[in-house]
């Protein structure tokens, strides 16, 4: 039994309108599993009701293998982070930090030990007496972190934490967390909207969309072998062509597409292997894994070069391959554009999808 | 669903308000609205309306009301407008300043705001002594206890109402909207009306309904500067109840004035700005 | 450049017309006539000595004070619930809800007044100062509800949450979390609606009787009879205290965004 399982869960935030139907999900101890998805897709209803600030309509939110269905989330041994860090504008680094403490009637001779270490834990050692005022983004989320680990959790749950720390200090605090993961063993569930930060922290992926899971994997299998277009286009396969079966091989796929023969060697999915010859189908591949070539070659598509944007030690091409736009990122300078331009797509850069 | 919303807890946060409304404010007016169609015999009556709308007196008090509504309004609207774009204008130091200006006043009795222009107006006030020895009047005229002394007093009692919410409507109208306005081609006049007049409207409407109602229904400004020669609907209805007796009267006048207010609010409510031109 | 100098001569007029009052009342209450006279002939502070003298101002204002502080009171009790499940809470006939608290402001004191005195006093019997009470509890409820829910919506609601996600029951993360952070919303709600119930005349018109007045109706009564710069000098003090809160409302908490 896994350490944590939502089971049939219904849940929303409007009676009678749930944003999650007949969800599950199940997080293994010592896990980070991320929730990713763009905004409204239901990570976040997840996360309130893992923590129980929204009560499922139907189903069980069982955590160690008990029935947490029907607690109230300040019954609930649950650590919360929130992306505005949340924290109590009144109360010193310390209060803020002893609260959860002494709201579980902690011995008052071991707080202030607790607290100290913590607080050397998050290396915010002499921070104590400062109110959340005086410290900036990265220390606040730090204080958040340290309030809510030190009431040791059965489980953290970080509601976007770095969303709201500029782009440096977003990069450390990913490290600092992943550290802090790796020393206590803590099971954390992670919300974002931000593949980098998902793909860079987590044991396992969740990706969701409209309420429901489009794909659970660990980081790689996300990012090389989405399952399903909107996983493939969030996780950067932005381009898009349509096309059609023309042959299936084994290990290989042949298309036709524009009046161009493409082979993929990717592996493909089941609705895909029972698809006959001449059926639809839609190609996705990333704009940094095509070439600009001069020559016609195999997998290439002629294409005219609509403008391009210096990047520094890359360069964007909008293209346009008859009606269809599709993006390109080659390194390098940009290129001459007169004459024909062929796009080369690897073929084990190419996902295939039924149409 | 929020776990903790649930229906037990709302009637705890609201009911103890609630309550208190529904019995000792809505339950007294509903009171008198009922005892106003009451008849002696049968069931309901619009007699005492009829008693009213019919009285001589009343259509003369009902109309120096609104005529000075009409009057007034108009001038804080041409006073306050200005004031309040030109406060918006400056810096934040200046403008709080002249904020706190404004509140002053209004969080200041009525009744000791009133009592200047009794000393202002009055036979030995300045205007009367100006005059006199300036040799325009031979002798002080009578200036208190009339329409005019009320229109003044109910312009100064209800203008920083009008300031307040034309600086707050044109506070939420960024400056660059207008620059954008003059750098696309509007001269300033015409940004002016084609931008900051249509972003502060809303502000303005509701600062004319205060302002409105307000002096529709004011006590103190005319029961000072207009007292028994000069009544207005408050002041008529005071005497009906307390002087007259005559509490029919009196109740119809309360009722009037409730409705005009409600038709007010409702009627502005349902006004909508016009969006950028 | 001639627009702005036409805006800083309205603006100018205005404050003049706004302010000027106010100099006149304290300059003519320092006049030695009895007459009504400015610019006033003399000096002399007797009438401020007058103004103490009088018997019925101390009692009325005594009065005046014992409602302010009950009604503002017991309006906060009932509005301050009333302001968070509104801010934070979605639920159905929320909108009708919202009309009705905002509904004393709306309809005019006058007929308040009125309506609470043949309702309760003449119907049911209740003393005229329970009455006065209940009129003003009821004018302030709306005071109250506004500006607590002015600065509720200002408390950003994920640091209750974070609060009973660390153990504190909702009542308790109120008290503990959102009680000191609303504080000064709610000293400004207290200083706002004291301020109104004490200069309040409409509702308190119905509701006064014999021996029961508040200051600004025995003010009234006292111009009815009197014509010496007694009301002025009363005046001048109510001013220059009224300034003097403001002020320091204004510098501690901010007032101003609240009106």
């Amino acid at each position: 039994m896994a350490f944590i399982e939502l089971t049939n869960i219904d849940a929303g935030y409007v009676k009678g309108h749930p944003v999650l139907k007949d969800f599950h999900l199940t997080v293994e101890k010592g896990e980070l599993v991320s929730l990713l998805g763009p905004s409204g897709c239901g990570k976040t209803t997840t996360l309130r009701t893992i923590a129980g600030f929204i009560m499922a309509e139907q189903g069980k939110v069982l955590i160690g293998g008990k029935d947490n269905t029907p607690l109230p989330p300040n019954k609930r041994n649950i650590g919360l982070v929130f992306q505005n860090y949340a924290l109590f504008p009144h109360l010193t680094v310390f209060d803020n930090i002893a609260y959860g403490l002494r709201r579980r009637k902690a011995d008052k001779q071991v707080i202030p030990k607790k607290v100290t270490d913590v607080l050397k834990l998050v290396s915010l050692t002499g921070y104590e007496k400062r109110l959340p005022s005086q410290l900036s983004g990265g220390q606040r989320q730090r204080v958040a972190l340290a309030r809510s680990i030190v009431i040791e959790p059965d489980l953290l749950l970080l509601d976007e934490p770095l969303s709201n720390l500029d782009a440096k200090l977003r990069d450390e605090m990913r490290a600092e967390l992943s550290r802090l993961q790796h020393q206590l063993g803590i099971t954390m569930i992670y919300v974002t909207h931000d593949q980098i930060e998902a793909l860079s922290l987590s044991s396992r992926i969740v990706v969701m969309n409209e309420g429901n899971i489009e794909q659970t994997g660990t980081p790689e299998d996300i990012y090389e072998r989405p399952a399903t277009p909107f996983v493939a286009r969030f996780v950067g396969f932005d381009n898009h062509l349509s096309g059609k079966l023309a042959e299936l091989q084994k290990g290989k796929t042949v298309m036709d597409i524009n009046g161009s023969r493409f082979t993929s060697t990717r592996a493909v999915s089941e609705s895909v292997k029972s698809s006959a010859a001449g059926e639809q189908v839609d190609v996705f591949f990333r704009p940094e894994d095509v070439i600009l070539s001069r020559e016609k070659t195999e997998n290439c598509l002629e294409v005219e070069i609509d403008y391009i944007n210096y990047q520094g030690n890359t360069s964007a091409y909008a293209l346009l391959a008859g009606d269809t736009r599709i993006r390109a990122v080659i390194p390098g300078k940009p290129m001459e554009t007169s004459g024909s331009m062929y796009l080369v797509i690897p073929p084990e850069k190419i996902i295939v999808e039924k149409g | 669903m929020n776990v903790f919303h649930s229906k037990r807890r709302l009637f705890f946060l609201l009911g103890p308000g609630t309550a208190f409304l529904l019995l000792f404010f809505l339950s007294p007016l509903a009171y008198v609205l009922v005892e106003s169609f009451r008849a002696d015999e049968g069931f309901i009556t619009l007699a005492r309306y009829q008693e009213v709308l019919v009285d001589q007196q009343f259509r003369k008090v009902f109309l120096r009301t609104l005529r000075m509504a009409l009057i007034v309004t108009p001038l804080a609207v041409l006073l306050g407008y200005p004031s309040a774009y030109l406060m918006t204008k400056l810096p934040a130091r200046k403008k709080s300043i002249l904020t706190s200006l404004v509140i002053l006043p209004l969080m200041t009795s009525p009744v000791a705001r009133t009592y200047a222009w009794i000393v202002i107006l009055g036979k030995y006030g300045i205007i009367n002594e100006t005059m006199v020895r300036l040799g325009f009047m031979q002798e002080p005229t009578r200036l208190l206890y009339t329409e005019g002394a009320i229109i003044v007093g109910l312009l100064q009692l209800f203008m920083p109402l009008m300031v307040l919410t034309l600086v707050s409507a044109m506070e939420n109208s960024p400056e660059e909207v207008e620059e954008a306005a003059l750098s696309l081609g509007s001269n300033r006049i015409g940004s002016f009306f084609r931008v900051v007049v249509p972003l502060s409207f809303e502000g303005l409407m509701m600062g004319v309904t205060l302002v409105f109602t307000g002096c529709f229904t004011a006590y103190v400004t005319p029961a000072i500067l207009g007292g028994a020669k000069v009544l207005t609907l408050s002041t008529l209805m005071r005497q009906k109840a307390l002087v007259l007796m005559n509490w029919e009267a009196a109740t119809v006048i309360a009722v009037i004035m409730i409705l005009t207010t409600l038709v007010l609010y409702n009627g502005v409510r349902m006004f909508r700005p016009r969006t950028l031109v | 450049m001639k627009r702005s100098k036409f805006l800083l001569f309205i603006t100018i007029i205005m404050f003049i017309f706004l302010l000027g009052p106010f100099v006149v009342i304290i300059v003519s209450s320092f006049g030695s006539e009895a007459v009504m006279r400015f610019p006033p002939k003399g000096f002399s502070t007797q009438w401020y000595e007058k103004v103490l003298n009088i018997e019925m101002f101390r009692k009325t204002f005594w009065v005046s004070l014992k409602t302010g502080l009950l009604a503002t009171f017991t309006a906060l009790l009932l509005g301050v619930p009333a302001a968070y499940a509104n801010v934070r809470w979605r639920y159905p006939g929320k909108n009708a809800m919202e009309i009705m608290f905002s509904s004393p402001a709306i309809v005019p004191g006058l007929v308040v007044g009125f309506a609470l005195l043949r309702f309760f006093i003449y119907v049911t019997q209740v003393p005229v100062m329970v009455g006065l009470y209940l009129g003003h509890t009821a004018i302030l409820f709306p005071y109250t509800v506004r500006v607590v829910s002015a600065s509720l919506r200002n408390f950003d609601e994920g640091i209750e949450e974070a609060a009973v996600s660390l153990g504190s029951s909702p009542l308790h993360a109120f008290f503990a979390v959102v009680f000191p952070n609303i504080r000064s919303g709610i000293a400004a709600a207290f200083i706002l609606a004291f301020i109104t119930s004490f200069n309040n005349v409409p509702i308190s018109l119905f509701l006064t009787g014999p021996g029961v007045a508040t200051l600004p109706i025995q003010m009234l009564i006292y111009m009815e009879y009197y014509f010496d710069p007694t009301i002025s000098a009363l005046s001048s003090i109510i001013i220059v205290i009224t300034v003097i809160i403001v002020q320091a409302a204004e510098k501690m908490l901010g007032i101003s965004k609240y009106v």
